[in-house]
């Protein structure tokens, strides 16, 4: 299913749907990078009621799917800040500029990367989950700091093209660029918990390798 | 044809690096399914070599 919807977005993408009126054909980069930094804070927001959960009842399915969502979320965040470099350098005239979205895009994606480096750093697992859990936490704080950026500083990044307040996010948009982009959303959501669910299998299977040896030492 | 090749860059990388990910999640998935049979197996084993 989330092949299909990955071929039919790619297809409306890239064939149908019409050049925009100003940015031209480089707008089609926004098929992927809107989708690409939902699907990152949908895995950030995973990662935090993980580590909410893990914290408060120490269960290790909690710890396990808070690190398979960070791993996927730094994924998707690499991706977005890509793809919004390959966009700006037509654009704005520019690959990176220290602007105040995508700086705390960045520190998002060294947040998260430092996640995944502090659970591989610390030897007993019990406190690589419980550090890396408070780490995961205090990381969520960053997104909505990302979404109000561009409210709160004169940033270059332009605000919210489709979740306006007060307007429908069809009249933002105009239909035939609104489709591609709603069918690219849904095939990087069906994609991330295709990817979810293959990441969260290999950390159960870790965790019985992991308590089989513990059994056979002891 | 403007910027066309701005697009081919983003979206070649993007779907590269997606498929790489996936194939290299699906290797260590394999890995370590094959590293808890053989776990497994080898406790069967000295279980029964015990009774």
């Amino acid at each position: 299913m989330s092949l299909g919807a990955i071929v039919v977005g790619l297809y409306w993408g890239l064939v149908i749907a019409p050049p925009d009126a100003y940015q031209g054909e480089v707008q089609r980069i926004m098929y992927l990078h809107l989708p690409s930094i939902l699907t990152a804070y949908l895995s950030y927001f995973l990662v935090f009621i993980g580590s909410c959960m893990y914290l408060w009842k120490r269960e290790k399915r909690d710890d396990i799917l808070a690190h398979s969502a960070a791993e996927i979320g730094v994924l998707f965040t690499a991706l977005t800040i890509i793809e919004g470099s390959i966009w700006g350098r037509p654009t704005w005239g520019v690959w990176w500029t220290w602007d105040a979205r995508l700086t705390l895009t960045a520190i998002l994606l060294l947040i998260y990367t430092g996640y995944l480096m502090l659970r591989s750093l610390i030897e007993d697992e019990n406190r690589a989950a419980s550090a890396a859990a408070v780490l995961g936490i205090i990381g969520f704080l960053d997104i909505p700091l990302i979404h109000m950026s561009v409210y709160w500083w004169r940033t270059l990044h332009q605000p919210p093209s489709i979740l306006q307040p007060n307007k429908a996010p069809w009249e933002n948009i105009a239909w035939p660029l609104l489709i591609p982009l709603l069918i690219n959303i849904v095939a990087f959501l069906l994609l991330l918990f295709y990817l979810l669910s293959l990441r969260y299998r290999l950390g159960e299977i870790r965790d019985e390798i992991r308590m089989r040896r513990l059994e056979q030492s002891a | 044809m403007e910027h066309w090749s701005f697009v081919a860059l983003a979206y070649g990388i993007v779907w590269s690096v997606i498929v790489v990910y996936f194939f290299f999640l699906k290797r260590r998935y394999r890995k370590a399914q094959m590293e808890l049979s053989a776990l497994t197996s080898a406790q069967t084993l000295e279980e029964h070599e015990q009774t």
